[in-house]
């Protein structure tokens, strides 16, 4: 046997299994460490805060868990959110997130270590991305071994499709629930492996930790079934694969039933027919396997088998049946929209506003996986190969996630284990293939010299004899490594991890592994530049504090939210009741702590619909919906003075889309655009967009601000006609430092029973026409 | 023939009987639909109407090169054929009408209109359908759902006394190709069975719908890109679009790398001569340098801000 490279020979076994277990162990915790330095530069850039919006609503609720006991959380109704509806927060919510906060928080105080808990929430993504990449690396040892497992882990860590949802301070559902996914997937592979009822049912508990978790759990609900049903279909069903999915789903579902957002959904739901379908499929099928193995008869075998289709037949037309008559929900729209892409824009504006559920273009893809990215197809092809039940599961999850990551560009977020699961594989195998330092024996450019030199020698002999000769030469060198004990336990380890001394492959000389090994290792390490790069410049931002920078290049942060919130929290009465669009509802409730209308829980579309409408009528319309819900002030976000990109006036168009669909005949998109069908606030805007509150909250006073200048709004590059819109029925009560939040005070009706017009008329000394009495007048005289 | 002396007879017409008779006359005479021009235009949209109109305004002539109008021409006959067959009493409440841009320029114009389709809603201004709201301005129908017969119906209901008793035309062209495709399946699954039981089959299958989704496939479906920007710019500005075209070129790009890695990994380490093998892992590698840095270019034409770049 030659080598292509020398091996230290004098190793004993002993030391060669030590060291890579050593190595492994320290690669892990490196590996961890790594996961979570990345994840805080937005603690390091900015300070330990929660980041957008969601996270809030999170936090303020393990607050109150933290705070009041877990009782207490769990009958919580917040009379503050939804204005005036209120929320039962203890139903409506996936606890597991919380709780888990509130069992560290606990533990950690039991130990007397004193740690504030927002700084867990903060800190609790990081933390979990170590277990994500810790439940990866266990997962991809089931598929091929330690040293791609290691890899796996490693890509998990940094890669930024997952960065982008667990940054510190991301203090969101899928923060832990990354991790319960792929653990729940381990525990499954290797219930399916041994046909294992322990295994199953712990892949049960984690089902049930990340039903608790995430919606997103029914990612796991289909994917399980699916893999069963397809195993079913190759012809593999097996006692293992009965005893794996009896035991996960009873278990799994019965617990989750005991989450009281899910209740029983489990059994009334599409999303979740396909599990029980499965599940009654495998009943039958072990039922027919347990007769079949205790009749002979041929004829009864057939009666068996129709037997069974007529079961499976019954059991699908029994479900959809039940759809029909209204037992079983219909898919739910959200799960509805991912197949008909086109539905969620007509029918449920709410969603398909949301920037996250955009459908994802290729540098999305890119940025978030990188070289991942087309190591990935290689991967999975590299399952085929194998293609054990464990290879179609990851299969299955390749194509299904890649769909869905197309369609959304939040689901990236499950692609990307399938993605660093399977780009490990490929990667792995190619450097155990170019690493290996066996060369093969025969090489044709030898036997082919030595043929014409004649000189005939060891093995070769053999292969100049005919041409299907060389194969047999082959299998003999490989069977002459195979026999003997190696001397070499280091090589013996190489070759254990190639899948055994298959002779048949190999590869010559030093040069082309140098070539391959060092483009591979150049190309990870521009992946960890790239991941770098990503995380910090794009995925790192908390959102509530903005990064700029002064002319002169020096950092700049920009605290406009907060100022605004804490002006709130400190200037109004406790029970004023704030509007704002719903992007700003959890902000408001956790920073400023005050009622608001609507928030980002979109549960209730005529409540949004309403504070839609509002901001896209004139003053005059909009007052009495403002009165009616009692509301105080009113929240803007305004970006035209710094570029700020994402405010309100560009939210704009999915506030009066969501109002319309209530408001057909009032709130009407097309109005709001220029008779050239463009969106424009200069000028040329139409009539109904410059009389709309958002527009005149929006721009109020602006002009002012640039004096005899035109004023430009920098986010639109238009320039704001003059004068500035003039407000009646609100006033402007603050607005921060760089414009980014404008807050306005509803005022009460006037004392003396005019309408608010004609007393701000009647104040700025403008004479009232005669014998066109003011509107409110005349009410007030009946 | 018949056409124009019935034109000039109309204002004869229009001066013995009231409008709305009138009007419902000519719906029924039309299928339903009233072909309109100015002066008919100004009868159904008069200020003092007890009836409300909903009227198509087009350019049907072929010069005018307009497809939208041909395209939805269809929809609007079908669903004012529909209307057509409500008990008069309802029936002649409503109407409509059919603008062509040729028989009256002045209306497009007075109307402010440079497009077409249009289609413009007249409710009531006086008498028992008068709106709630007291509105008596045109109301227009956005085409947000296409130009298909059932969301414009649906829209109308609102406008209408009863709703229009439009029915989507059972697609039999559909069913019956989906019972032929199924039928088609069902005989090649019989004799393609080694096929679909290979594994090289479904692996051709998915490695392909990897790659297709993974680079931005379903954006286009979705978004409905175009094949190319204009003036033939191939690569969309801006990190959030993308032109269909470019989905293409990555999905070549991924596709070629990832068959580079997997010639790496199945095929180079089987070469039975060593020479051939060197060559074979020297072409690979200097393949995914070469491919990788133009993908890497690429997404640097879309992220300016990227800092990092490969050899090219």
């Amino acid at each position: 046997m030659s080598t292509a490279y020398a091996l230290p020979k004098d190793l004993s076994r002993a030391t060669v299994v030590n060291t890579a277990s050593l190595i492994r162990i320290v690669a892990l915790s490196l590996i961890s460490g790594a996961a979570i330095a990345s994840r805080l530069f937005a603690v390091i850039n900015f300070e330990s805060i929660i980041h957008e919006f969601d996270p809030w609503f999170n936090y303020r609720a393990t607050r109150v868990l933290a705070s009041k006991g877990f009782y207490e959380f769990w009958n919580w109704f917040d009379p503050t959110a939804w204005y005036p509806l209120g929320r039962v927060v203890g139903g409506t919510i996936y606890p597991g997130l919380m709780a888990t906060s509130g069992v560290i928080y606990n533990v950690l105080h039991y130990f007397n270590l004193p740690v504030d808990i927002r700084n867990i929430c903060v800190l609790l993504a990081p933390g979990f991305s170590a277990l994500t990449a810790w439940a990866t690396y266990m997962f991809t040892k089931e598929l091929k071994d330690e040293s791609a497992g290691l890899l796996a882990a490693a890509f998990i860590g940094i890669v930024p499709g997952y960065i982008s949802r667990s940054v510190a301070g991301s203090y969101d559902n899928e923060a832990i629930a990354i991790f319960l996914l792929m653990f729940t997937f381990y525990l499954w592979i290797k219930a399916l492996k041994a046909g294992s009822a322990f295994f199953g049912t712990c892949a049960a508990v984690f089902y049930f930790y990340m039903v608790a978790a995430w919606g997103g759990y029914a990612f796991i609900t289909n994917m399980i079934p699916v893999h069963a049903m397809v195993l079913i279909l190759m012809g593999r069903y097996s006692s293992r694969l009965y005893v794996a999915y009896s035991s996960w789903y009873a278990v799994g579902t019965l617990s989750s039933m005991q989450v009281p957002f899910v209740g029983f959904q489990p059994v009334r739901t599409s999303e979740h027919m396909a599990a029980l379908g499965v599940f009654g499929l495998l009943q039958i099928i072990a039922f027919a396997q347990l007769v079949r193995s205790h009749v002979s008869s041929k004829q009864f075998n057939n009666l068996l088998f129709y037997g069974v289709i007529v079961l499976g037949v019954g059991g699908v037309g029994a479900v959809v049946g039940l759809t029909y008559a209204g037992w079983i929900a219909p898919w739910t729209g959200r799960f509805y929209s991912l197949w008909d892409t086109g539905y969620a824009k007509k029918y449920i504006p709410i969603i398909a506003s949301v920037s996250e559920h955009q459908p994802t273009a290729w540098p999305s893809f890119f940025m978030d996986l990188q070289l991942l990215v087309f190591l990935f197809p290689a991967g999975v092809v590299l399952c085929f190969k194998e293609l054990r039940d464990e290879h179609v599961f990851v299969i299955i999850y390749a194509i299904v996630a890649s769909y869905f990551a197309g369609v959304m560009v939040r689901l990236m977020l499950t692609l990307t284990p399938c993605v660093c699961v399977a780009s490990a594989i490929a990667l792995s195998t190619l450097m155990d293939t170019y690493i290996d330092p066996v060369q093969p024996e025969a090489d044709e450019d030898e036997t082919a010299q030595s043929d014409a030199g004649d000189s005939v020698s060891g093995s070769s002999a053999t292969g100049s004899i005919s041409g299907a000769a060389p194969k047999k030469a082959k299998k003999l060198a490989a069977a002459a490594v195979a026999a003997p004990p190696s001397a070499n336990p280091l090589a013996e380890l190489v070759g254990a991890a190639t899948g055994g001394p298959r002779m048949k492959k190999g590869v010559w000389g030093f040069d082309t592994r140098f070539t391959v090994l060092l483009h591979t290792f150049g190309m990870l390490a521009f992946f960890v530049m790239h991941c770098t790069y990503v995380t910090s410049s794009a995925y790192s931002s908390p959102s509530v504090v903005l990064a700029s920078t002064s002319p002169d290049g020096s950092p700049h942060i920009i605290d406009d939210f907060r100022e605004a919130y804490y002006w709130l929290r400190q200037n109004t009465k406790e029970d004023a009741v704030v509007m704002s669009w719903w992007d700003y509802g959890y902000q408001i409730a956790g920073m400023a702590d005050r009622p608001t209308l609507v928030d980002n829980n979109t549960w209730n579309n005529t409540h949004i619909a309403t504070v839609g409408k509002a901001m896209s009528s004139s003053e005059e319309v909009a007052y009495p919906i403002l009165r009616a819900h009692d509301v105080d002030y009113v929240l803007v976000i305004f970006g035209g003075l710094l570029g700020y990109s994402g405010d309100d006036i560009n939210k704009f168009l999915w506030m009066i889309r969501i109002a319309q669909g209530v408001w057909p005949e009032e709130v009407q998109e097309a109005n709001y655009f220029t008779p050239g069908g463009e969106y424009r606030v200069d000028e040329r805007a139409s009539k109904i967009m410059k009389e709309s509150l958002m527009y005149k909250m929006s721009y109020y006073r602006f002009t002012e601000l640039y004096g005899a200048n035109p004023a430009q709004d920098r986010v639109r590059q238009q320039t704001i006609p003059k004068p500035s819109p003039t407000l009646d029925y609100l006033d402007e009560a603050f607005t921060s430092e760089n414009w980014i939040v404008r807050i306005y005070q509803v005022k009460k009706e006037d004392h003396l029973g005019r309408d608010i017009k004609s007393a701000n008329a009647f104040e700025g000394g403008k004479k009232r026409k005669r014998g066109r009495p003011a509107v409110g007048r005349r009410r007030a005289m009946q | 023939m018949k056409s124009i002396s019935s034109l000039l007879l109309l204002p004869l017409v229009l001066a013995a009987k009231p409008p709305q008779e009138r009007l419902a006359e000519l719906a029924q005479k039309n299928n339903g639909v009233i072909p309109l021009d100015a002066t008919t235009f100004e009868l159904i949209t008069g200020p003092k109407r007890t009836w409300s109109a909903s009227i198509q305004l087009t350019a049907m002539d072929p010069r005018r090169r307009c497809g939208p109008c041909k395209e939805f021409d269809p929809s609007w006959k079908t669903v004012a054929e529909a209307w057509s067959t409500v008990p008069a009493k309802h029936r002649d409440t409503h109407f409509f009408g059919t603008l062509d841009f040729d028989n009256a320029q002045a209306v497009f114009q007075k109307l402010n209109l440079a497009t077409a389709p249009v289609v413009m809603i007249y409710p009531a201004t006086e008498g028992p359908r008068q709106l709630a709201s007291g509105k008596t301005g045109p109301s227009k129908y956005e085409f947000s759902q296409g130009f298909d017969p059932l969301p414009l119906a649906q829209h109308l209901n609102s406008h209408t006394p009863v709703p229009i008793p439009f029915k989507a035309p059972i697609d039999w062209n559909k069913y019956a190709t989906i019972a032929f495709g199924f039928l088609a399946f069902a005989t090649f699954l019989r004799y393609a069975q080694p096929v679909l039981q290979s594994r090289f089959t479904w692996g051709i299958i998915t490695v392909i719908s990897i790659v297709v989704f993974t680079s931005g496939f379903m954006f286009n479906r979705i978004r409905n890109t175009p094949w190319a920007g204009p003036k033939g710019a191939s690569v969309a500005a801006g990190f959030q679009t993308q032109y269909a075209q470019e989905t293409q070129m990555v999905g070549m790009i991924y596709g070629t790398l990832a068959a580079s890695f997997a010639m790496l990994i199945f095929v180079t380490p089987y070469t039975k001569s060593s020479s051939r093998q060197r060559v074979q892992v020297y072409i690979w590698n200097a393949v995914i340098i070469i491919v990788y840095s133009i993908l890497v270019s690429l997404f640097k034409i879309k992220n300016k801000a990227y800092p990092f770049k490969l050899f090219l």
